[in-house]
């Protein structure tokens, strides 16, 4: 009986994404057809790509509340160059450009001046929103098709957004678990006094993570527009909550040191969006959204809590064994 | 004076000469010089604040000295930063160790340098593989895969020495290694201390276990207020002369006299304490002016029963009487208000809010005391806080300071000695009271712990140190595998007997 | 700590002079230390924009600075005290939008059949319950399951902001009665009833942490929860506490906010997140928990309060203030970040 709920306990997204499949599935035959399974996949590209990012920034025990005003301010350029009828392909530099300049300036508040992240990227959620509603004067941007073809296009049948979120989420995962940067990103976020003693870059570790989840906010903008053609004034708005949120149920500490892209930020990533997804599906009302979303993430984390609950209880020393 | 140390014809490895280091203009370091030879463990022993820190910051890179010459292998050294130290085969294994928990171990031995297959990739089988041999050669046996978070802290401290070992360290600095460490662990420490010596490398000991200190070294260096006030060959050096030599006192005067006998009144009745896993059927009785020791290994259960009979941790069977009344559902709030105050054994983690100063600390467990429709009695409080702080010893000048952080280990231990005498407690809870503190300090604890008993309090001590309890008990209980394993009166105080009780006769 | 008038020790009592040159900076030294800095700095922008914009000055534009500080100074002094426990509410806005929904719905239900004074008290008591009940759902989750703060007021801010757009399918409720009109938007001669209505909340955050002990507990739980256990501070029922207490002012500032729009709005409170971090953050919060005070907070939301009308004054864009404001409060963090390094490197 222990195993067992030590199993669960153990998989809290795992457990959480099969129950939300059976019951959608219950309720709507047609949410299993592999077209709308290959729908969700295709619509968590852009939470997938966010959430990958934040993996990073959450990993050194930080945090970034600006992705979504990136997304948005990201977007906008781009949405510019292909309205004067530039290639996709230099908008997407251009969106990069500007996410990467964005968690530059990110970055280097945090780390040189020593703000605390929190309120850094808070402040910049508001500048860059601001920004963005300057520059389009707050009115929704039609894209040509060009932008749209690009979002829709196939490689071997498999759309293009998903190869570009699942390669995103395999570098990301190589990085973290298989370089010296990576596990050195792990080892920041558990002690950060304690690596610079050792003699790691401390700072520059930081500045890069902020300069990736930047940048994948970045792409996960150009993705956006790539697959619903505009670019409207309210777009990436509150959307880090989504994002952070994706990374937890994927089982990262907002405390930094512990969690992994892969199952992690991507399960939970393709979690939100199923729910989104198949609430659509099931014809639910609208307004009822936010419930039903709020309530899984509060959930996945209660559970997640109980099991570290668990876990702290039987990390107690245990000096005689047990029944003795 | 370099060469008045033990002279086996060794090389010397590290030299230190007219090192001086200044804070904002108080010296702390005033032209420190010695000698270390290649396969020699020196011991440096001197008081909280005498120097050896500073010394071996130096040393490792940590702080640049002020003036003065370093050479190691007979090369002018002078490191800027901790790789510097690490390129010239010096490793500093700190106190609080620096491992990563979330890490295996493989990866915290080559965190900082890793090597790479092509642009990125870690040599993972490598690592493993050269963290396996390491990690036989320390005796550990564990995976190099294991996370560190699974191990003991015995066992870290092993891999810290793995670590030093990978870069082929010369010099290893160890710093208060055994705070933490279970005898058994001990043992195996100091036989690795012994191998590295073997080996030709040198080990400078810093520790307040004065007997590990005297068993390891050959050589001594003995520092006071900054200055090397001795040193020489461990021949030289008895005890006695050590702790004189360290404050410029006697080991005797350590443990202040007590005029008072204990009563024959319980205070405190502990009967069947019992929590699965934990400890099994504890029965004592503590009472009015009595010290009442408590030994045993790491993990016997000793700290594991004040916590549960300071409701910090629940008992699942057992019976605790206060004054004659039984005392069930106990936690901390209602132990205090009934007259129990419980000195954690970790300061940082339990004992002191360290941003907070002295004052808001000595204050914090007796609010309800000073406590008027939920406001605080801020006229009453405030004269008998600073009563508190004062009857431990604490300067005028401590008490009126900044956050308790910047004091000294010994004050503050004292500060949370104050906070709990303000509580007027008439049954103390000491736990390591005396754990990372230098010799004056520990007196001056020592003196208050008899002053509280004269007042008819009833005092249970912890300690590892079993020189302090029995220099300061009236019984002590011995604990082993979470049981009581024997009760030893007075006089029957024997370092042997209570040892064999606590190790179950295994060692004879 | 001789008048308790603050309760950070580090903050009333000046650091023991290691520096031999201490006695020059000390004064300058304890002015960092102190939350004055801010109050200066709000009267120096304000002098500075005085020049450009003479209308911040007239008598009509103070008052108003005055009646737009006060609902979000009562908003920022429930938050300070969770920041202090060092967590965090991110449910407030939504707290604020439910609770204005909750209390105008009472206000015009037929069912009641109040008008008037009556009306409004009675919406005044269901903001108030519903007000507590977010913050001990809130309080709980964070109390009892160990949950992190973050994440539990994330989901909570999702969940009773659906909820408020739910209840009303994202419609005012209009018809407020015109007794809550005048109280949030008239006053007695020049005093505002508003300012009547915060003024006992500003004394009494101010009393809880400076002269209560559940104060000194707050302070203690912030600074290291464990050490505040063992000294037998409830840390359990002190973190509930804080959260309520949260919750609570914010639907005070719901109450004003409700008053001066007339309607009981859904979407209320949204923009304001970032201006009750900033002002909290700003008048000497820390984020990290352990500090903070009364004073200090007022003076935050002046600058923030100033800061916004002067932008509107120059006639700036709604975005641009967006932009202006996000600036401003990080140059604020800047400054306090190199005030608390300038501060540590001297103790």
């Amino acid at each position: 009986m222990t195993r067992l709920k030590d199993l669960l306990l153990q998989h809290t997204s795992m457990v959480l994404f099969g129950v939300v499949f059976v019951v959608f599935g219950l309720l709507a035959p047609r949410f299993l057809a592999l077209e709308n399974l290959m729908n969700i996949l295709v619509q968590s590209s852009v939470l997938v790509v966010g959430a990958v990012g934040m993996t990073f920034v959450l990993l050194t025990a930080g945090i970034d509340l600006s992705v979504g005003s990136i997304m948005f301010l990201a977007a906008v350029p781009a949405g510019h160059l292909v309205q004067a009828g530039h290639s996709p392909w230099l908008a997407l530099l251009a969106a990069l450009g500007v996410a990467l300049i964005f968690g530059a300036v990110n970055a280097f508040v945090v780390v040189r001046l020593k703000v605390m992240p929190f309120v850094v990227t808070l402040a910049t959620l508001y500048i860059g929103r601001g920004l963005g509603l300057y520059i389009t004067q707050t009115r929704a941007m039609n894209l040509p098709e060009s932008i749209l073809a690009v979002g829709s296009a196939t490689v071997l049948g498999v759309p293009l957004v998903l190869l570009v979120a699942a390669f995103v989420a395999f570098a990301a995962h190589y990085t973290l678990a298989r370089t010296p940067f990576g596990r050195q990103v792990y080892a920041v976020g558990q002690d950060g006094e304690g690596a610079r003693k050792a003699g790691l870059p401390v700072d520059r570790i930081r500045f890069i993570t902020m300069t990736v989840c930047a940048v994948s906010a970045g792409l996960a903008g150009f993705l956006t527009i790539a697959r619903v053609g505009v670019v409207s004034p309210s777009m990436g708005n509150q959307r880090e909550l989504a994002i952070i949120a994706a990374a937890v149920l994927g089982g990262t500490s907002l405390f930094g040191g512990r969690g992994q892209v892969f199952p992690g930020a991507v399960l939970g990533a393709i979690l939100i969006q199923t729910v989104e997804t198949g609430l659509v599906i099931l014809n639910v009302d609208p307004y009822l959204y936010p419930f039903i979303t709020a309530t899984i993430i509060f959930v996945a984390v209660a559970i997640d809590s109980v099991r570290n609950l668990e876990v702290a209880k039987r990390a107690l020393r245990k000096i005689r064994p047990l029944g003795v | 004076m370099a060469n008045d140390l033990a002279n086996t014809g060794n090389p010397v490895a590290l030299q230190y000469h007219g090192i001086t280091k200044s804070f904002f203009g108080v010296p702390v370091l005033k032209g420190v010089t010695f000698s270390l030879r290649a396969g020699h463990a020196l011991g440096l022993v001197g008081e909280n604040g005498a120097g050896k820190s500073t010394m071996m910051n130096i040393l490792g890179g940590v702080l640049v000295a002020d003036g003065g010459q370093l050479t190691v292998n007979g090369q002018a050294y002078a490191p800027k930063n901790p790789k510097d130290a690490r390129a010239r085969g010096i490793a500093f294994i700190h106190q609080e160790l620096n491992l990563f928990a979330n890490l295996s171990i493989a990866e915290n031995i080559f965190l900082t340098g890793f090597p790479k297959t092509g642009l990125f990739a870690i040599k993972r089988k490598e690592i493993n593989e050269r963290t396996r041999t390491l990690l036989a050669s320390v005796q550990l046996a564990a995976e190099p895969t294991a996370k560190v978070e699974t191990l003991s802290p015995g066992e870290r401290q092993l891999v810290e020495i793995a670590k030093a070992l990978a870069f082929d360290a010369r010099v290893v600095i160890f710093d208060e290694p055994t705070t933490s460490l279970t005898a058994r662990e001990c043992e195996r420490l100091f036989a690795l201390i012994e191998k590295l010596k073997v080996q030709g490398r040198s080990v400078i000991y810093i520790s307040h276990a004065l007997e590990d200190v005297r068993r390891l070294c050959e050589d001594f260096v003995i520092l006071r207020d900054g200055e090397v006030v001795a040193q020489g060959p461990r021949e030289d050096f008895s005890l006695d002369r050590m702790v004189s030599l360290m404050v410029g006192r006697k080991l005797e005067q350590l443990f202040p006299a007590r005029s008072m006998v204990p009563t024959a009144t319980a205070l405190l009745q502990v009967a069947g304490l019992s929590q699965p896993g934990v400890i099994e059927n504890v029965s004592f009785t503590l009472h009015k002016g009595e010290v009442l020791g408590v030994a045993g290994l790491m993990g016997s259960g000793r700290s594991e029963t004040a916590r549960i009979l300071f409701g910090l941790d629940p008992a699942a069977k057992g019976e605790v009487t206060l004054d004659g009344k039984p005392f069930p559902n106990r936690n901390p709030a209602a132990c205090i208000a009934r007259g129990m105050a419980f000195l954690t054994e970790s300061r940082r983690e339990e004992g002191l809010l360290m941003d907070a100063d002295v004052r808001e600390n000595v204050a914090v467990a007796a609010l309800p005391r000073f406590a008027g429709r939920g406001l605080v009695l801020q006229n009453q409080l405030q004269p008998k806080v600073d009563a508190a702080a004062r009857s431990v010893g604490l300067a005028e000048g401590k008490i009126a300071s900044g956050a308790v952080k910047t004091l000294s280990g010994g004050n503050q231990q004292k500060v949370v000695l104050a906070k709990w005498l303000l509580t007027e407690p008439s049954v103390f809870i000491l736990d390591e009271p005396t754990r990372g503190i230098d010799v004056g300090a520990k007196a001056e604890i020592y003196t208050l712990i008899n002053n509280l008993v004269a007042r008819g309090a009833g005092v249970l001590m912890i300690s590892s140190e079993l020189e302090e309890l029995i220099g300061m008990c009236d019984r002590i209980l011995v604990m082993r595998r979470g049981e009581v394993a024997g009760v030893v009166d007075k006089a029957h105080f024997d370092r042997e007997a209570i040892l064999r009780l606590a190790f179950g006769g295994g060692i004879a | 700590m001789s008048n308790g008038s603050t309760l950070i020790g580090s903050t009333s009592t000046p650091a023991a002079p290691v520096v031999v040159a201490a006695a020059r900076g000390a004064r300058w030294q304890r002015w960092l230390r102190g939350d004055t800095w801010v109050l200066a700095l709000a009267v120096v922008y304000f002098l500075a924009l005085l020049p450009v914009a003479p209308d911040l000055a007239n008598p009509e534009n103070l008052q108003l600075i005055l009646s737009n500080m006060l609902p979000l100074l009562v908003v920022a002094l429930g938050q300070m005290f969770v920041l202090i426990t060092s967590g965090i509410d991110l449910s407030v806005t939504s707290t604020i939008a439910l609770t204005s929904v909750a209390g105008a719905g009472t206000m015009v239900w037929p069912a009641l059949g109040l008008t008037g004074t009556a009306a409004m008290l009675a919406g005044a008591v269901a903001m108030l319950l519903i007000a507590g009940a977010v913050g001990a759902t809130n309080g709980l989750a964070i109390t009892r399951l160990s949950m992190p703060p973050f994440m539990v007021t994330l989901a909570t801010m999702m969940f009773f902001s659906g909820g408020a757009i739910w209840a009303t399918r994202s419609n005012g409720i209009p018809g407020l009665p015109e007794a809550l009109a005048t109280v949030s938007q008239e006053g007695f001669g020049f005093v505002p009833y508003a300012l009547m209505l915060v003024a006992p909340f500003v004394v009494g955050a101010h009393v809880l942490l400076t002269k209560s002990v559940f104060g000194r507990r707050l302070f203690a739980v912030g600074r290291n929860a464990k050490a505040a256990r063992v000294s037998g501070v409830p840390v359990a029922r002190t973190v509930f506490t804080a959260y309520v207490l949260c919750a609570a002012f914010a639907a005070v500032g719901a109450f004003l906010y409700t008053g001066r729009l007339e309607t009981g709005s859904p979407v209320l409170g949204q923009r304001i997140f970032l201006d009750v971090i900033g002002a909290a953050v700003i008048g000497g919060v820390s984020l990290f928990g352990g500090k903070g005070s009364v004073a200090g907070v007022i003076y935050g939301v002046l600058f923030i309060t100033l800061v916004d009308n002067s932008l509107n004054i120059l006639g700036f864009s709604s975005f641009a203030v967006l932009m202006a404001k996000g600036t401003v409060i990080l140059l604020a963090a800047l400054f306090d970040a190199m005030r608390a390094r300038k501060v540590a490197v001297r103790a």
